[in-house]
């Protein structure tokens, strides 16, 4: 078996402004993600009744369609509906940001929960607001206690962006599957976009899981 | 402004918890500057009372006025008194992703809107005041459960409040930092706080409260000075659970008489 | 804008061969990585160290990289390099079993290593052989704590079979995305797949919080 690597080295500069936008597909829908699930979470915890069954839908649903079904209805069904296009990066944060929100929404509620009621109680009995309380007391508590599993949520933001080739999102891995089929050398390109993932995956884990451990105090009442 | 003002009145307060009565008509009140200690065994619904008065808890019935407000008015009220009492907790339930100093400072800047500086500076004031000011930069993680107590006691007084509500605040606690609590409680009653203390320490109660109220079941059984409460009491029921408690009240022990004889 | 849901009705019999597929691969992967994930997690634990690192690099691996690039990975590289000829079907099952078992083997890796030492001790105590403390007492409680995990997985796995269609294995993401180019029913078809994936999913996503609810572990 030969191996060539000079596929890889012709079109560097290529697959590098591809892995820029696998970053920034995946922090930017982490980041929508992040704000959806924030939002999402505390009206689910603190809104009452009706806010909880309506949001509860939006989340359901995520969990129940694969990403790759809400992002090719973003990319190509939606704009029908709208009657204008979408170019593909924005549908493809949308589309991973909205699948991705239901899950931080879970997670966020389930830390919001897991603070002691009477920390509420004490921040009440300051005088703070209910909103007051939740912004400054509860979530801050919540996000410390669900930091490993938000850090896993990156991991997933990342490698779901990869989904994101089905709508030709110029990322990583759609443009390798360019060069790979120019070039005609898939076990190069496909064993280096693997080693990239990788390289990014798997350390950003690790750092959560440290980072974690120095401020798991911080979020025990 | 008369001392003899009561400041906080509980007036045929009535709550319940689905099949339990935990206030079954319950008529108190404190005076301005007095020191009123609130004993009774488990489950009375002491903790209930004092998460009604700072309107945590609803009640069913009856009226709490707190400086001539009726506490459940309005969304208005209950803020405002909410920022006129302190309340100390028996599990202290300081914030644990805020330094000991942003704890007490917390209070101050986001209800009372002062300014981060000035809020510090009442705020060391508080921590020299009970003794920890040293402490102020480290979570409250690293701190023993007496000095975690301290910081909130510092937490409520940073809001300068008029009166402060003490939940058993040191049951939670080692026997060997129970002191250090109970002789910050007593300076502050020296200085003249009001204080409403749920409390099993009847030494304490004994020695700093103006004013004892024995609750069972739900109701205020009796109430008197400490003299009257620990060495006197009427009720057969307050006599029992003070013996519960290992006191021995001086007049329901024969031999103790002698005893107060000496002392 | 005007839709015609009436290709909907036509194409229902393909469309729902294609949820057929979908629901196939999930059983056929899930019951392939059970016992891999199961093998994995012992690998793990075992104190040769060579078995424990190979076991441990596979499942990092694996659970560090896209599924979806796993996929191409095998279906390219495998027959074009090492001489492996797998159908697609085959591709895509080694696939999804290989991700699949890696996450179930962390899921029952942390289910053994939960149950506490006093718990072998107590049953060891009792004059049990390690054997029987192993399968009425270490088991039936790892189970316990397994359950939930699986279930989130399942309901993972049964999504991340849509990603397959790239290699041309006939579920329903790749059916629909057919039916969608020959007929130009876009926002019509798109609608039904997604709807279909929905029903098919919602239940599953209930049935996960009910054995997460049923199973919670006391601490
Ligand atoms: N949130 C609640 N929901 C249901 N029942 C409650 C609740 N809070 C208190 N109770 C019940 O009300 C009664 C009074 O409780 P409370 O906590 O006020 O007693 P307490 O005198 O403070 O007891 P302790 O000395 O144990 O702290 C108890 O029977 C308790 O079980
Ligand atoms: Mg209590």
């Amino acid at each position: 078996m030969d191996v060539n690597l000079q596929p890889i080295i012709d079109s560097w500069p290529f697959l590098a402004k591809a892995l820029g936008t696998t970053l920034y597909v995946s922090v930017a829908s982490m980041v929508l993600g992040f704000m959806i699930g924030v939002a999402v979470g505390v009206l689910r915890t603190y809104g009452g009744r009706v806010l909880y069954v309506l949001l509860g839908f939006y989340v359901d649903t995520m969990r129940a369609i694969p990403l790759l079904v809400v992002l090719v209805w973003t990319f190509f069904a939606f704009p029908l509906l709208i009657g204008r296009s979408i170019d593909a990066v924005t549908a493809g944060i949308a589309g991973l940001g909205i699948h991705l929100g239901a899950y931080v929404a879970e997670t966020i509620r389930a830390g919001l929960t897991s603070v002691r009621r009477n920390q509420m109680q004490a921040a009440l009995a300051l005088g703070m607001s209910r909103f007051q309380a939740i912004r400054t007391i509860i979530l801050p508590q919540a996000l410390v206690r669900m930091l490993p599993a938000l850090g896993s949520l990156l991991v997933i933001a990342i490698k779901d962006s990869a989904i994101a080739s089905v709508i030709a999102v110029p990322e990583l891995l759609r443009q390798t599957q360019i060069v790979a089929g120019k070039t005609f050398r898939p076990f190069e390109l496909y064993t280096a976009a693997m080693l990239v993932y990788f390289l990014l995956c798997y350390p950003v884990a690790r750092a959560v899981d440290r980072l974690y451990r120095r401020v798991a105090h911080l979020g025990s009442s | 402004m008369n001392k003899a003002d009561p400041i906080l009145t509980f007036e045929a307060v009535h709550k319940r918890y689905g099949s339990v009565m935990a206030l079954d008509g319950v008529n108190l009140s404190i005076r301005r500057g007095e020191v009123v200690c609130l004993i009774g065994p488990s489950g009375s619904g002491k903790s209930t009372l004092l998460r009604c008065a700072n309107a945590l808890d609803v009640l069913d019935s009856g009226r709490i006025v707190f400086e001539g407000n009726e506490v459940r008015s309005s969304e208005a009220t209950v803020r405002h008194v909410r920022r006129r009492m302190g309340m100390v907790f028996q599990n202290f339930e300081l914030f644990p992703h805020l330094t000991v100093l942003r704890n007490v400072t917390i209070g101050p800047t986001t209800v009372l809107g002062m300014r981060r500086a000035a809020a510090e500076g009442r705020a060391m004031a508080l921590l020299s005041k009970v003794g920890l000011s040293e402490k102020a930069a480290v979570y409250p993680s690293a701190l023993s459960g007496g000095q975690q107590q301290r910081v909130a006691i510092a937490r409520a007084l940073a809001m300068e409040p008029a009166l402060m509500l003490f939940d058993e605040p040191t049951s939670a606690l080692d026997p060997e930092t129970i002191g250090e609590v109970l002789s910050v409680m007593k300076v502050l009653a020296d200085e003249g706080m009001t204080m409403l203390v749920v409390t099993h320490e009847m030494d304490f109660a004994r020695r700093v409260a103006d004013h004892v109220a024995v609750f069972d079941k739900g109701r205020v059984i009796e109430e008197g000075s400490p003299k009257e409460v620990f060495e006197n009491a009427m009720v057969p029921r307050t006599r029992d659970f003070l013996s519960h408690l290992g006191w021995h009240g001086e007049t329901t022990i024969p031999t103790a008489a002698s005893t107060r004889e000496v002392s | 804008m005007n839709f015609q849901w009436s290709i909907v009705w036509e194409s229902l019999p393909r469309l729902l061969d294609g949820a057929w597929m979908t629901v196939w691969l999930t059983f056929a992967t899930m019951t392939l990585a059970i016992p891999g994930g199961l093998v994995l997690a012992l690998m793990r634990l075992s104190p040769v160290t060579l078995i424990s690192a190979s076991a441990t690099a596979f499942v990092e691996f694996f659970r560090a990289t896209p599924l979806i690039l796993q996929i191409y990975w095998i279906y390219y590289v495998l027959p074009a390099y090492f001489d492996v000829q797998l159908s697609q079907l085959g591709t895509a099952l080694a696939g999804l079993a290989c991700n699949i078992a890696a996450f179930n083997s962390e899921t029952f890796r942390s289910g053994i290593v939960s149950i506490r030492r006093g718990q072998w001790n107590a049953g060891l105590a009792l004059g049990m052989a390690p054997a029987r403390v192993f399968v009425s007492i270490i088991l039936p409680q790892a189970t316990m704590r397994v359950l939930p995990a699986l279930a989130s997985t399942w309901v993972s796995l049964f999504k991340d079979t849509s990603l397959v269609s790239i290699i041309s294995v006939a579920e329903l993401s790749y059916v629909s995305l057919q039916i969608r180019a020959e007929t130009y029913r876009i926002l019509e078809v798109l609608t039904a797949m997604a709807a279909l994936y929905w029903l098919m999913g919602y239940p599953q996503a209930k049935l996960v919080d009910w054995v997460h609810r049923r199973f919670k572990v006391a601490e």
